[in-house]
């Protein structure tokens, strides 16, 4: 099914994260000549090799996990259920789907137009955001163990809450929204 | 670092031994899953590391302690918000950079502020909201998404980092 996992608009990100190397390459060459400049690349190196071995395993974590929950599984669940409910298993779909938004969107976009409420949709959506089971491998090895604690603990009651309170608050405007869609 | 690399080895192990206990091949398709997400996110991570690298000889300690650091408050827990609305890229590349700030001196608020906000409000990612929810989605989302970093970022800075 050809998903290839969160990558956000690959040619943008790296013209632009070349740019950011380069001015600040640029800088270190300002504050200490060129052995600044490979003193950069060298501690930049360094940490890219301390990680590796984790960064691997999460690589083949991630690529593991979206072969055994596939989009279809996904919509099933979604598609047809509302009220607390359906908010939580929305809560659970978010967390579980893999892939960028160019996966998640498309989605909540074909949920909202068969029919989906409006905390259904912010509860998949925040899940996916908050809850992400398949980026979770890449915020353990890169940020470490307790800074990816502490984030999923604090984030943990966020994504049903917005889901309830989007509903309650916002829910009626749902079907002008979907109308507008179409 | 070594334990936290034993344990996503172990997680690792256990999945792919899921993985090969079902009747499809649904192990192969994974590990070329990942295979294809490496190579594909390779350029874009060595790049991340070199910017992570010159964060570090640079050094801006004092700047980063200043704006983000973690007597900053909750000035610092907006600046983190904000950064994080702005950062570009996936997962490879934010967390490696939010990852060398933290270790440049940045609080545990703005940082997870910083984390939450990418997850929840980047604007890139909004870019790929509108052609399918509407602007009008989106902005009731975002209006409930902005809570996220500044409780999240709070909760950091008052009760776990002091």
């Amino acid at each position: 099914m050809g998903i290839v996992m969160e990558r956000w608009m690959p040619d943008r990100t790296t013209l632009f994260l070349i740019a950011v190397a380069l001015i600040l390459a640029g800088l270190a060459w300002l504050q200490g000549g060129l052995s600044a400049v490979v003193d950069g690349l060298s501690s930049g190196a360094n940490e890219l090799l301390r990680v590796t071995p984790m960064l691997l395993a999460a690589f083949l974590v991630a690529g593991l996990t979206q072969t055994l929950v596939s989009r279809e599984i996904i919509e099933h669940w979604l598609g047809s259920r509302a009220g607390w409910r359906g908010i939580l298993l929305a809560c659970l779909g978010g967390a579980l789907i893999p892939g960028g938004p160019y996966v998640y969107y498309p989605i909540a976009g074909a949920l909202l137009g068969s029919g989906a409420g409006m905390g259904v949709l912010v509860a998949f959506i925040s899940a996916k955001n908050l809850w992400s089971i398949t980026r979770l491998p890449y915020e353990f090895a890169l940020l470490g163990p307790r800074l990816t604690l502490i984030r999923y603990a604090v984030t943990f009651l966020l994504p049903p809450v917005f889901g309830f309170v989007a509903e309650a608050v916002f829910g009626s405007k749902i079907d002008s929204i979907r109308e507008a869609m179409r | 670092m070594i334990e936290s690399t034993v344990i996503m080895i172990v997680i690792a192990l256990g999945m792919l031994a899921l993985t090969r206990s079902r009747a499809d091949d649904s192990a192969q398709r994974g590990i070329s899953l990942g295979w294809q997400t490496l190579k594909s996110t390779l350029p874009v991570l060595i790049l991340a590391f070199a910017i992570v690298g010159y964060v570090k000889v640079l050094a801006p300690q004092d700047m980063v302690q200043s704006w983000i650091g973690p007597d900053s408050g909750l000035r610092g827990v907006l600046i983190g918000t904000i950064a994080g609305m702005l950062l570009p890229g996936g997962p490879y590349v934010v967390f490696p950079l939010v990852a060398a700030l933290y270790h440049s001196g940045a609080g545990l608020g703005p940082t997870l502020a910083m984390i939450t906000s990418w997850s929840a409000l980047a604007l890139l990612t909004v870019s790929f909201e509108l052609p399918f929810m509407g602007w009008r989605f989106s902005i009731l989302r975002l209006s409930l998404g902005l809570f996220a970093p500044l409780i999240v970022g709070l909760i950091g800075w008052l009760f776990i980092a002091g």
